[in-house]
């Protein structure tokens, strides 16, 4: 079966700083991926090289069947894309934003149709607002269902619980195990070790650019947990993060 | 996990036609454009205040004639929407993220940017058929119809000028903010310029800068499409001048132009 990602060797190279240093990953049909890593690690440049908002300095990424560097709409065609960081135009309102990325995608949307959609994220009576006026997890379920609006086999979520209460993260897991049921890929990054055990099928650990580990969460538990480093993480029954803390270190990262 | 899930079969989209993304890309940044009511009022409310405002007065026939009133207030539209209120639109978005979203849709990073020409360049035409008949039909100052015609091109040439010149700026500095005041800054010195350009009370020297300025050649051209001067060598260096401007404050704008603030 062809992976919905393959991603080989890739570099990203800010000046002299080397952001990403020759990272492989795979993401498998219907595979939920989480890309682990203290700030600074490289996922968001990583991210961003698949996303095709930066050139990297050599490797490949290979969309399905596309070469996303050979064919960049192409492959972008074939994304769903939500950023750390979303903003939409201003001065436009919900359901006019649906109609633009709709249509940046080839999907045609009737008023009625836009309505129900935003009926399914509970957005159904703020439809004239505009992105601003919505409350974290509105937006964040917003941004979701723009990434999602032209139906991609693939999706690639930055951080997209960051800021969101208990529920809405909650609810944003449920979302995301849908996407699977749909059969999308999923690759997120994440800080949450909480989110990454219940949501992702394997897990990748990054750190200075490069792929320390990759594995099931139970996986690299089992084969951590028996490291010195990882027990004096532990308090107690080894969890995921303290196989992080252990390979990545202690010391705060800006 | 993926055991026991059936996985619907999937298969690769077609990236839509530029043609399709411009189209759609158009729609929104014009509603955008039509929201935005302080750019409204700087395209067209202060253009129209100043054509009636310079010929209230018993001097202000020494501020110049009918055509020198019309191409001040096309001028002053000009760089409202060319170069103030597009480049601090541009470095919003580019603040907020906005044309980081875009990017990543299949549409070419080249028609995000058309659109929003594009969109000015209407705003431009609107202001100006505004401009000549509020002109016409409240102030009295009417131009033969040929005149009309070669009045509007040359003020979308101007539009190219002044929107170079907001590309260049938002090229060249980062911030919104910084953008911002260095805007207001600029108002003063795009518009000024073009004042003087017919008048050496400041000495000639000034009148010289002023004359070859980007707002005197448009006062030039201008003065000439309104037939208030004859076409000349002076009009020909005007066009050749403005030509030049909008290539290289657009080489400057676009070489430098940076998709995220930081």
């Amino acid at each position: 079966m062809t992976p919905a990602l393959r991603v080989t060797g890739l570099r990203v190279t800010y000046g002299p700083v080397v952001a990403v240093d020759g990272i492989d990953l795979e993401v498998r049909e219907g595979e939920i991926y989480g890309l682990l890593g203290p700030n600074g690690a490289g996922k968001t440049s990583a991210l961003s090289a698949i996303e095709g908002l930066l050139r990297p300095a050599s490797g490949d990424i290979v969309i399905g069947e596309i070469d996303a560097r050979a064919h960049p709409l192409q492959a972008k065609a074939q994304l769903g894309v939500q950023l750390q960081a979303t903003s939409f135009h201003s001065s436009l309102t919900l359901v006019e934003i649906v109609r633009l990325y709709a249509g940046l995608y080839g999907v045609t949307l009737s008023s009625s149709q836009i309505r129900e959609l935003l009926g399914e994220i509970n957005l159904q009576n703020e439809v004239s607002k505009r992105f601003r006026e919505l409350s974290g997890g509105q937006q964040q379920r917003f941004s979701l269902l723009i990434a999602t609006i032209h139906d991609p086999a693939l999706v690639l979520l930055d951080e997209p619980t960051a800021g969101l209460d208990p529920q809405g993260r909650r609810q944003l897991w449920d979302r995301i195990e849908r996407f699977r049921k749909e059969g999308r890929s999923i690759l997120l990054t994440t800080h949450s070790m909480e989110e990454a055990q219940a949501v992702c099928d394997r897990v990748a650990i990054m750190d200075h650019g490069q792929i320390l580990t990759v594995g099931t969460p139970a996986a690299l538990i089992a084969a951590h947990s028996d490291d010195p480093k990882v027990r004096q993480a532990a308090h107690g029954e080894v969890t995921l993060e303290d196989v992080f803390i252990a390979l990545t270190g202690r010391e705060l990262r800006d | 996990m993926t055991d026991g899930v059936i996985l619907p079969q999937r298969r690769s989209v077609a990236a839509p036609t530029w043609s399709s993304s411009l189209k759609v890309l158009l729609r929104a940044d014009s509603t955008a454009q039509l929201r935005t009511s302080q750019s409204l009022l700087l395209a067209f409310a202060l253009p129209l205040i100043l054509l009636v405002a310079t010929g209230l007065g018993k001097n202000s026939a020494a501020l110049g004639g009918p055509a020198f009133r019309i191409s001040l207030a096309l001028t002053v539209g000009l760089v409202s929407i060319g170069t103030v209120g597009y480049s601090l639109a541009i470095a919003r978005d580019r603040d907020t993220g906005v044309f980081q979203r875009l990017r990543v849709t299949p549409a070419p990073t080249w028609t995000i940017m058309v659109s929003r020409w594009i969109v000015q360049l209407g705003a431009v035409l609107v202001m100006a058929i505004v401009v000549l008949a509020v002109a016409a039909v409240f102030v009295g100052i009417t131009l033969p119809p040929q005149d009309y015609l070669f009045t509007v091109l040359v003020t979308l040439l101007g539009s190219a000028v002044f929107l170079s010149i907001g590309q260049a700026i938002v090229g060249l500095i980062a911030s919104a903010d910084t953008l911002n005041a260095a805007g207001r800054l600029l108002y003063v010195p795009l518009i000024g310029l073009s004042v003087f350009g017919n008048t050496d009370r400041l000495g000639t020297t000034v009148e010289l800068v002023s004359r070859w300025s980007p707002g005197g050649c448009l006062e030039t051209l201008l003065s000439a499409a309104m037939g208030a001067t004859a076409w000349s060598g002076q009009s020909w260096d005007a066009l050749f001048a403005s030509l030049g401007y909008t290539v290289v404050f657009a080489v400057i704008g676009i070489r430098w132009f940076r998709w995220v603030s930081q």
